[in-house]
């Protein structure tokens, strides 16, 4: 019997009525990644741990809908006693003495951390190629990347592993590999998730946020790692909420905006098609969409990458070999044991973001480039609550592609920024936005769409994203027949 | 094609205290270069507003209470430091003196 | 060696003292064991985040009202990148843009004239680790990474080292007043950074700008101070041009030192910090905060002379802030404030420093200290008596008069037993009779010691003397 492919509710009750133990659900869900090995999901699998957390649950009272359930937690999300590694070597030795905060919440709700998953390294790309430790495949496709840069949470969910995992998202990173695999993904508003723990890449883009296989167990999911946490200033005074509120509940004369960048000839022609079925469903449910102009829109992606690698050659700037992590073994001097062990402990992608980080903050760019960048970026809020006084969601494609083969060039730069165009501008406003899949092209990848709502309306996102999987109904196993055991 | 010098590449890499290879030298001249031109590109943005947004915060910051909270063992802080002596953490000689405070 | 006009200006850091560090819930100590105070924010783990302590932005709002300062309403942090390992995250949590206060002035008074060192900001920072190079390597403690800091920077208006010395001073009574600051200089919660430029006439433009680094005492800026101007001196009458750069004072030698040249001002790389969001204060807060300052010694001093203290008597208090506080819970009651401040000084002071206890740490309190006040302006105790019982005033609860009965001590108050040892004094002293008769006024005096000597200092040598003049001129 496979459980894990099961609802949680089902789950629960099973559990509940004690016709399963939590550590069930640990073995199956370690059978299935020992299964699904070579698509590289994980980095650290948390096996004996979970072994040991499952037993204990046994005497325990099943208090709540996540008590028991196994869960994939991104790498670069910080787990007391469990290595987290941002898929660097930089950090590939480093065991924390302390947890995120959304590691504590998981633990209130004893749910069972299986392992952490692959990503690009410090969650810099948009292949996961970047990682330390080689590129998750696609379920869909082992030739095929997994997105990025939770490429390891999408792959380990898309691949019925287990239900739920915790990705991140800093431009796209959640939302961009739910696309690429067929999975449910959302970036929450910047504020409603705390940060205390995730292993900062841009400090003001950056959001935890819930991948899952529906729309429903998203929104649960949510809930229970959302809240004001004094630990992160920056995190809402907003308490947690029931988000599947509006699941359900129709959505007639509502509005719905799409700009006209997102459908611009940026995205393949197969991607568009699906986007106008899809449209068409929504106005067949007395839907009302427009298309919009909106100013900067085709900006974003520049505003991005200034504020982004700033801020990363900041944040990255403590990985020095002094106080944890790798260190450069015979260094001559201080300087030496800074150029070398940046130099051995850092991957390609990193390091030339921090350089060119480095050199936007450099004397006079500050002005030129950073300033400047941080202006347009309230301008951009600016226009998205402009269009939020007349809108209830905007749509659009979550990428211009599906996902691309692994061995693809990595030669051009720009190419990791650009995969995520049409989901950055949700990160520099700090909107939430959330991936569903939609259908397949031609050589059956998934694709999906993009909703963004208002600051702190993810219940209304999940309202419009419910009733798109209700109406379409796919089937998104990518085993299908094939694993029928 | 449109390269940056080594002088420039070695310049950012020494800001950001990365040590470079020949040919890692020789990748960058042309990537950094190209991620360059991209955000060059802003100076092409016209007609915005001075306000600046330095995030997307909700809200006014929260202050903490100055209340003793918890605190590591000096043996933890210790044992993740790759260089220790006694319960200092140790740096091969420091030259020059602090920029800072 | 010509003259030339100097310009100083000055650049002080000095720790706050609260209970936890700036951005972490650490103990904020001194002295204690390595590395033991000290968490993941402070030593610049992964993912964790600053949580700025309220009570930084209070004591912040307190020395910007101290010092005279607009005070910033909304306001936001910034980064100042670059790499060393005293600080931890390779970046100093500063406020580059938005200092809290800003446009300020200390008062000093330099011979005779009152002159206003214009403060251009306090901005507030998290102070670095404390490193010890030991040969061939470097030893980290963390203790002190993250201690809040304010740094004062005074506009380039001061031309001597004297004015320097007196703002130092003044800067660190009112820090130390106001309960920012400790201000240990030697412990190093206040560090003084003077900053010397010299020109030739008051009409040119400023000259090259030195730092001196790294002092341990107000005297040790004074002596950098000068000899920075000397060596300033010396370059520019021999024709040659000053490069700006950082000095350090070496105490050993007594001067200057070469730490590093300037090179095109240096790369911080500041934006402002996305961890924190915009601090923003209402009037309320800021009424409630300054609503905690304490009396300030300018205001102190003032009183004191009014109330009819001595001018040394008032300096001494001033100078020791528990005797001083003690003495405000006195200043609005009707008593004698001299004997009061002369009591707390001498007597009580000796006790005090003998048995190294403060004054808190005494049973003396406002209605005590009024008690003994009184009993001893009414002449029913007299200082030599009082020495006697002075551990159990200081020591018991006791009503002071009945200390004064249980240890059987009892002023002679009567008249007629003075006159009687008056009379017997002057009956066997007759030379000294004869010499005052013939205006020697030295005379009264000895035979007032000899009157002292017999009654063993238990009677009121007012009245005594009184007594003395009386039966002398019969």
């Amino acid at each position: 019997m496979k459980y894990l492919n099961l609802s949680i509710k089902e789950i629960n009750k099973l559990l509940k009525d004690k016709k399963i133990k939590p550590i069930d659900l640990v073995n199956e869900a370690i059978e299935n990644i020992e299964k699904h090995k070579e698509y590289n999901a994980y980095i650290t699998l948390n096996k004996e741990e979970a072994i040991k957390k499952a037993k204990e649950l046994e005497d325990k009272e099943v208090d709540n809908l996540f008590f028991g359930i196994p869960i994939a937690i991104k790498d670069n999300i910080i787990t007391k006693n469990l290595r987290t590694t941002c898929a660097s070597h930089m950090l590939d030795n480093f065991i924390p003495p302390y947890n995120a905060t959304v590691i504590e919440k998981i633990k209130e709700k004893n749910m069972i951390i299986i392992g952490k998953t692959n990503m690009d390294e410090f969650a810099m790309g948009s292949s996961s190629r970047t990682s330390y430790f080689g590129p998750p495949k696609n379920p869909w496709n082992k030739n095929k990347i997994s997105g990025g840069t939770s490429g390891g949470s999408a792959t380990t969910i898309a691949s019925r592993d287990l239900p739920i995992a915790l990705g991140s998202d800093t431009g796209g990173s959640i939302r961009q590999p739910s696309a690429y695999t067929g999975i449910v993904g959302l970036k929450p508003t910047y504020g409603r998730v705390s940060r205390y723990g995730l292993v900062a890449y841009a400090s003001s883009f950056d959001q935890i946020g819930p991948m899952t296989r529906n729309v429903y167990e998203n929104a649960l999911l949510l809930e229970t790692i959302v809240g004001h946490d004094e630990k992160d200033l920056t995190s809402s005074k907003r308490e947690t909420e029931d988000f599947t509120r509006l699941i359900g509940k129709d959505i007639k004369n509502m509005k719905i905006a799409i700009p006209k960048f997102f459908v611009s000839d940026i995205v393949d022609k197969e991607i568009i098609e699906k986007i106008n079925q899809t449209i068409e469903i929504l106005k067949k449910n007395g839907a009302i969409v427009d298309y919009v102009d909106m100013k900067y829109i085709e900006n974003t992606v520049t505003l991005y990458q200034i504020i982004a690698m700033g801020e990363a050659s900041s944040n990255l700037a403590r990985y020095d070999g002094i106080r944890y992590g790798f260190s450069y073994e015979n260094p001559k001097d201080i300087n030496d044991l800074y150029l070398k062990t940046r130099k051995e402990g850092f991957g390609e992608e990193v390091k030339q973001r921090i350089m060119v980080g480095s050199y936007i903050l450099s004397g006079e760019n500050a002005k030129i480039y950073y300033n400047k960048a941080l202006s347009i970026r309230d301008d951009i809020k600016k226009e998205f609550s402009r269009i939020f006084e007349n809108y209830d969601w905007i749509i659009g494609p979550t990428t211009t592609t599906t996902a691309y083969n692994l061995d693809d060039p990595m030669d051009d730069p720009s190419k990791a920024f650009m995969d995520d165009v049409l989901v950055i501008p949700a990160n520099l406003a700090g909107l939430p936005g959330i991936n569903i899949p939609i259908g397949f092209d031609k050589s059956n990848m998934p694709i999906g769409m993009h909703i963004i709502g208002n600051s702190f309306e993810e219940a209304k996102i999940y309202q419009l994203a419910s009733l798109i999987e209700k109406e379409l109904k796919l089937d998104l196993n990518p085993w299908k027949g094939e694993e029928n055991e | 094609m449109d390269k940056l010098s080594r002088e420039e590449i070695l310049h950012v890499a020494d800001l950001a205290r990365i040590e470079l290879t020949e040919e890692e030298i020789e990748k960058y001249r042309v990537h950094i270069k190209k991620l360059l031109d991209d955000i060059e590109k802003i100076k092409d943005v016209k007609g915005y507003d001075d306000e600046q947004l330095i995030a997307p915060w909700s809200e006014n910051c929260i202050l903490r209470e100055d209340r003793v909270g918890n605190m590591l063992e000096p043996k933890e802080v210790i044992e993740h430091a790759p260089r220790h002596s006694g319960n200092y953490i140790q740096v091969p000689v420091v030259i020059g003196e602090s920029e800072g405070a | 060696m010509s003259n030339y006009i100097p310009t100083i200006g000055v650049e002080v850091h000095v720790e706050l003292k609260t209970k936890t560090k700036i951005f972490s819930p650490s103990t904020n100590g001194y002295g204690e064991m390595a590395n033991s105070l000290t968490n993941e924010i402070d030593l610049g783990y992964p993912g964790t985040l600053p949580r700025l302590n309220e009570e930084v932005i209070n004591l912040g709002i307190k020395a910007a009202t101290i010092l005279n300062c607009k005070i910033r309403k909304v306001m936001h942090f910034d980064r100042k990148n670059y790499f060393y390992p005293d600080i931890s995250k390779n970046y100093q949590i500063t406020q580059n843009r938005t200092p809290i206060g800003y446009d300020g002035y200390v008062e000093i008074e330099i011979d005779g004239e009152k002159k206003k060192v214009e403060i251009e900001e306090i901005h507030i920072e998290e102070d670095t680790c404390k490193s010890a190079h030991r040969g061939e390597k470097t030893l980290l403690d963390f203790n002190r990474a993250g201690v809040p800091l304010i740094e004062i920077v005074t506009k380039p208006c001061m031309t001597s080292s004297k004015e320097a010395k007196l703002y130092l001073e003044k800067l660190r009574e009112l820090l130390t007043y106001g309960d920012i600051s400790d201000c240990k200089i030697e412990e190093g919660s206040m560090r003084a950074e003077p900053n010397v430029s010299l020109r030739k006439n008051e009409s040119d433009p400023f000259g090259t700008k030195v730092e001196i680094k790294n002092i341990g005492s107000i005297s040790n800026v004074v002596a950098g101070i000068e000899k920075e101007i000397e060596r300033q001196t010396k370059l520019y009458d021999k024709g040659e041009k000053i490069v700006p750069q950082t000095r350090r004072y070496d105490d050993k030698i007594g001067d200057t030192v070469l730490m590093r040249v300037k090179e095109t001002g240096n790369d911080y790389r500041y934006f402002p910090e996305p961890d924190i969001p915009f601090v923003v204060l209402t009037d309320e807060q800021i009424e409630e905060v300054q609503k905690t300052i304490p009396m300030l010694p300018d205001e102190r001093r003032k009183k004191y002379l009014e109330l009819g203290v001595s001018e040394t008597n008032t300096k001494k208090l001033i100078q020791n802030r528990n005797l001083s506080d003690f003495f405000n819970t006195i200043i609005d009651e009707k008593t004698n404030h001299q004997i009061a401040s002369n009591l707390l000084l001498g007597d009580i002071s000796a006790y005090l420093n003998k048995n190294e206890k403060t004054i808190d740490e005494t049973t003396l309190n406002k209605e005590r200290i009024l008690e003994l006040i009184k009993l001893m302006e009414g002449n029913k105790l007299s200082s030599k008596n009082l020495k006697e019982i002075l551990d159990s005033i200081l020591e018991t609860n006791s009503k002071i008069e009945e200390i004064i009965k249980e240890k059987g001590i009892q002023n002679i108050t009567d008249d007629n037993k003075i006159i009687e040892i008056v009379k017997k004094i002057i009956n066997e002293n007759e030379e000294s009779v004869t010499d005052y008769k013939n205006g020697h006024d030295r005379a009264i005096k000895y035979l007032m010691g000899q009157v002292m000597k017999e009654t063993k200092g238990t009677i009121n040598p007012k009245i005594a003397m009184e007594i003395l003049k009386e039966e002398l001129d019969k």
